[in-house]
């Protein structure tokens, strides 16, 4: 039994190609397959997530943040925040573990070809939207204007620094960068709530789809924001955050009104939950 | 149509117990009636509403799912063929609508493995078992519609045998039979299904707290009042047969090696969805309550309901087992008043 017939919680051992140190207890973990497949066979798509597995430990929802069009590796942005991750942030170079997925429904990457997009991410939210930003990014002749913006509530929290400070050479992405509070004065871009990037873009809401991932309270002030600047709520996409315990929709841990999050989610049309009061 | 001789009974399910694990219907020292290993001088068929639903069977309360030696794991799938005797149209109705949960989108091996080889045979409820019972509301009784493989009505002298399954038909070779004239069984089922219908008490609550819920009409000070009643237990998850939310943890004996195991979880404590941000999305007991009776009464995960009316089966024994009475029952009362 198991394995032959499917076993949902079936793991993949993978090992760490390399650790990169983002801010404090954040850090980019790059994978690779132990069985020496690309990531390719894994078949995931931008804004879907795995289940890290380290035995005697347990098991996290991670998301995955790199796209499928780089599947030499997978890359997981981690947060140390409990039993899993701390024993993740114990491991190196050569250190295996188990993952399952991919899960989850990600982002329409098909439907929203062609788009004008525009990225709102908050603080880690970055992560899981950075994997269709580097999608849109790598297949860039497939979108129109790709716009991002990213709020961290100060300047040393700003996850992927380079790679941000890297947009600053090209011009085929527009990004507008803020912070909450800036005490030290380091900080050259915008400083203030992410909303506030707003009144400095210019955008075309009839014509750009907006994806978003961030803290609650984001979601609720974005929101408003893409609303009342006349977005279409159809053009709106969501990922969101839940505790996803088994990622195959039993476990019920993220499930909220009849949505489980990790199956029907984690990326959601605002159209399916805008009426569901608990899912923001 | 057919049927068993009462004196008949214990010989059938002696031969079933040949070929199965046949739980059935077992007095406690202490007076209970729980489903247990048959044990011939322990049986009876004298019982009310067993305190737990025979969830446990597929569903154990911990499971190790996962074996771990120096670092490779085993998966570990326990089933056995197993024969449920004596089990009510509320619980069946719970097994149909737990079973559809676990294998919609992507099955559960762990649940499928037991609930493929287990058969059912349904004893048709005559009349409520105790107070709490509202099985008519919720569509699921007093006789099961479906699912089991065999139901047995109670007769003066006999049991009529309803066959649900080709796998019902199976479980009837050796038993001896007698044959009844099938207008006068169906005239008799009838009668038998009239008189229960007529005992158990309808709880129009139900379905009024439902239509409030559905179109936001509930008070939201229920959730409140309960709120600071509730003492988050989790009693009424672990008792209702149609709750099969799960927690997984590892246990480790040495490094590399030790186990995988879940175990049943509750909506109602405070971790259940806790982020490893910190955020809870339920973040009061209140908020927990609602989710748990919005989720039985109207959500029930979208998924088939079997026929039923909801996501609950009726079987009341949230009520019955809740330390501060913070039921079903009480909660669709308090919400449609």
């Amino acid at each position: 039994m198991g394995g032959d017939c499917g076993n949902i919680y079936e793991l993949r051992p993978v090992s760490i190609i390399r650790t990169l140190p983002q801010i404090k207890d954040h850090r980019l973990f790059q994978l690779k397959l132990e069985d020496g497949s690309t990531w390719e066979s894994f078949g995931h798509q931008p804004g879907q997530f795995i289940e890290v597995s380290i035995f005697g430990k347990g098991e996290a929802p991670i998301s995955i943040s790199s796209p499928p069009t780089r599947p030499d590796t997978l890359e997981i942005c981690v947060r140390r925040a409990g039993k899993v991750t701390d024993a993740l942030f114990e491991m190196s170079k050569g250190s295996t573990f188990h993952i399952r997925g991919p899960y989850g429904r990600g982002f329409p990457v098909e439907h929203l070809k062609g788009h004008k997009l525009l990225f709102v991410a908050g603080g880690l939210g970055l992560a899981p939207l950075r994997s269709l930003l580097l999608y849109a990014l790598d297949k860039r002749k497939e979108f129109d204007d790709i716009i991002l913006m990213y709020g961290t509530n100060n300047p040393e929290n700003v996850l992927f620094k380079y790679e941000l400070l890297s947009f600053f050479d090209r011009n085929d992405i527009n990004y507008h960068y803020s912070v909450d509070r800036d005490d030290e004065g380091i900080w050259k871009q915008y400083v203030g709530v992410v909303t506030g990037l707003f009144d400095n873009a210019v955008l075309f809401p009839k014509e750009t789809h907006a994806v978003l991932c961030g803290p609650p309270i984001m979601y609720r002030f974005v929101l408003q924001k893409l609303l009342n600047l006349g977005f279409p709520k159809e053009h709106i996409f969501m990922s969101l955050e839940r505790m996803m315990k088994c990622g195959v929709g039993k476990c019920g841990h993220c499930a909220f009104g009849d949505k489980y999050c990790c199956i029907d989610g984690p990326v959601f049309p605002y159209t399916e939950i805008e009426k569901i009061k608990e899912a923001i | 149509m057919k049927t068993l001789a009462k004196k008949d009974l214990v010989k059938a399910i002696n031969i079933w117990a040949d070929k199965f694990e046949v739980l059935s219907p077992t007095k406690t020292t202490n007076g209970d009636c729980i489903f247990d290993t048959f044990q011939e001088n322990k049986f009876t068929t004298d019982y009310k509403k067993p305190p737990l639903s025979p969830k446990a069977s597929f569903f154990p309360q911990t499971e190790v799912i996962f074996k771990v030696e120096k670092n490779e794991y085993r998966e570990v799938v326990a089933a056995k063929k197993m024969l449920l005797f004596g089990i009510r149209s509320c619980d069946m109705m719970g097994l149909l609508q737990a079973a559809s949960f676990m294998s919609r989108d992507k099955k559960d091996v762990y649940y499928n493995a037991k609930r493929d080889m287990a058969a059912t045979v349904v004893m048709a409820c005559p009349g409520p078992q105790n107070e709490t019972c509202f099985c008519t509301t919720t569509l699921s009784g007093p006789v099961a519609k479906k699912g089991f493989d065999l139901q047995l009505y109670d007769m003066d002298n006999v049991y009529l045998v309803e066959v649900g399954t080709p796998r019902g038909e199976k479980l009837l070779s050796g038993i001896p039979l007698a044959d009844m004239d099938d207008g006068l069984a169906k005239r008799q089922i009838e009668e038998f299904k009239q008189k229960a219908v007529r005992n158990i008490p309808e709880v129009k609550a139900v379905i009024e707290a439902m239509n409030k819920l559905k179109d936001h009409k509930a008070d939201e000070k229920v959730w409140d009042s309960f709120g600071q009643k509730c003492i988050t237990c989790g009693g009424c998850a672990f008792v209702c047969p149609t709750c099969t939310c799960f927690n997984v943890y590892d246990h480790q004996s040495s490094p590399g090696n030790g186990l995988r195991a879940r175990t049943w979880d509750a909506c109602l404590y405070g971790g259940f969805t806790r982020e490893a941000s910190g955020h809870n999305p339920r973040s009061s007991q209140a908020l927990r309550l609602k989710r748990r009776h919005e989720h039985k009464l109207l959500d029930f995960n979208g998924i088939d309901i079997q026929g039923g009316l909801c996501g609950c089966v009726g079987c009341g024994r949230c009520s019955d087992y809740c330390p501060v009475h913070i039921g079903t029952l009480e909660v669709v009362k308090a919400i449609a008043e």
